[in-house]
């Protein structure tokens, strides 16, 4: 337990907050969180309550049971997405010097309604299931060369082989960038992965070393536009306004920020899970056709992103009094692990026949690319248990977990019989 | 009077009820139902009531539970 020495620091109780409601948890830097998250997450729900405040991380909210994090998802009035007010952060950048190079923000992840729905109005269409479908034979191909590179090893570290660079490749050909700058997109996304210093300027920095990355791309399609996601932002409206390269810049960010570390999370758990349960392979490999079925199942069983939000105002919510500007986690993993809506939360059940999971969030700011995602997990572990024998965990080598807004697999060994 | 008449009047009809302001596009009952549940071409569904067809009674109260949202009801009436 060597990570206790990196706790955050505990603040103070505020006057408002009853001991009852009190429980220790950074979600950062919490030990057995880091050991195995789920099981501590099951744990978590049985010895805390749905809602509580916990000192670490500046002090925060946690919502960890279904019903607070299903209605306060929903009401974005009362919880905001915007971490920091929009016309603070507009006030702020106002007062930058005007040659300042672009502050990319990951909007409209980061706005609320109206506003929120004019910016993510023109990425609909890309992210809908029936265009994303269509690209289900090219994600196959690139999940089946993957594996196949590593079927001949009996082994391997599946994140670093497969689950980071699927979705990264699957990114750039959706946006239409050079796959020559495949590894340079790699390297920002692994320092995005590994990044623990708290200054803000570090990642304003990477942000805009991302943006960089695609500007040429993106300023050659304005020009001479193909069939892809940067000529068609070229060509929408954002409330009735042409797209500018600032627009553009901040939807590359959202989508590098939202779309690579979170699916590769899944795919991570998913096939640590596959691991663990050869009789689930069994049954998979002998029927692929309950492969999207359990992909659902992972999701709810391995819940694993954790949105922030900024209490707005002054409020009751669900029996608990919140005050204006705390920050209010929303606990997806405890809500899909609520045994109140799942009984015998703990068991993965391929035939579970309940109410639906809210791995992507509940309300408008549902996991845009929640269809991509879907398609890449059910072709992963169709792939997978296509192609691989039976695998397991390498004995030698147990898996690593890191903790924060995006309850990840750091590195997942897998073995196999050559 | 015919017997398949006498059949129909007791036979329940179905229809399905969506709050279609208060989808957020999880497509999840239509990947119950392409049919039952069309979707526009931002990927939210295109429509608010829908006359289930005989035999698709199941699909319908299915694809009413898939959806996270929880904005599908089914209205079951007697003829």
């Amino acid at each position: 337990m060597t990570e206790a020495a990196n706790l955050s620091e505990a603040v103070s109780q505020p006057a408002h907050v009853p001991d009852s409601l009190v429980y220790d948890f950074d979600m950062f830097h919490d030990p057995a969180l880091l050991v195995d998250p789920h099981k501590r997450i099951l744990d978590m729900i049985k010895s805390a309550p749905p809602i509580f405040w916990t000192p670490r991380n500046g002090g925060q909210w946690i919502l960890q049971g279904h019903a607070a994090n299903f209605d306060a998802a929903r009401d974005t009035e009362s919880f905001s997405s915007e971490i920091m007010p929009h016309e603070q952060v507009e006030a702020i950048l106002a007062q930058l010097p005007p040659d300042m190079p672009h502050i990319p923000r990951a909007y409209p992840i980061n706005l609320d309604p109206p506003l929120h729905a004019q910016y993510r109005m023109p990425l609909q269409r890309v992210f809908s299931p029936k265009t994303i479908n269509a690209l289900s034979g090219s994600i196959r191909t690139l999940a089946g060369e993957l594996i196949d590179k590593v079927v001949g090893q009996g082994r391997c570290e599946f994140m670093a082989d497969v689950a980071e660079p699927l979705p990264v490749q699957v990114f750039l050909k959706m946006l239409g960038l050079p796959l020559e700058r495949l590894p340079e997109y790699r390297a920002l996304v692994k320092e995005h992965l590994s990044e623990t210093d708290p200054n803000p300027a570090t990642s304003i920095a990477r942000l805009q070393q991302v943006a960089a990355a695609m500007r040429d791309t993106v300023l050659e399609r304005r020009e001479h536009p193909r069939d892809d996601i940067i000529s068609m932002l070229w060509q929408v409206e954002i409330d009735g306004r042409p797209t500018t390269l600032e627009d553009l810049e901040n939807y590359g960010v959202l989508l590098f920020i939202a779309g690579l570390d979170t699916v590769m999370q899944g795919m991570g758990h998913g096939a640590r899970h596959l691991a663990l349960d050869p009789a689930l392979q069994d049954e998979l490999r002998k029927d692929p056709a309950l492969v999207a079925q359990a992909t659902e199942e992972m999701l709810r069983r391995y819940t694993f992103t954790v949105p922030p939000r900024r209490v707005n105002r002054d409020l009751v919510f669900q029996g608990v009094e919140m005050k204006r500007n705390e920050r209010a986690i929303l606990f997806l993993p405890g809500a899909d692990l609520d045994p109140k809506e799942f009984p015998q939360p703990e068991k993965f059940d391929l035939r579970r026949d309940g109410k639906p999971h809210i791995a992507f969030n509940a309300g408008p700011h549902r996991c845009l690319g929640s269809h991509l995602a879907r398609v890449e997990l059910n072709i992963v572990y169709e792939e997978m248990v296509k192609r691989l024998p039976p695998f397991r965990i390498d004995p030698e080598r147990p898996p690593k977990f890191k903790g924060g807004h995006v309850v990840g697999v750091e590195e997942l060994h897998l073995v196999w019989e050559k | 009077m015919n017997m398949g008449s006498l059949v129909r009047a007791t036979e329940l009809t179905m229809k399905i009820r969506i709050n279609k302001a208060a989808c957020v596009g999880n497509a999840r009952c239509w990947a119950v139902s392409e049919e039952l549940f069309p979707l526009d071409d931002d990927g939210y569904i295109e429509v608010e009531e829908v006359d289930v067809p005989p035999g698709m009674e199941a699909l319908a109260r299915r694809g009413a539970r898939a959806c996270p949202e929880r904005v599908i009801e089914i209205i079951e009436d007697e003829k």
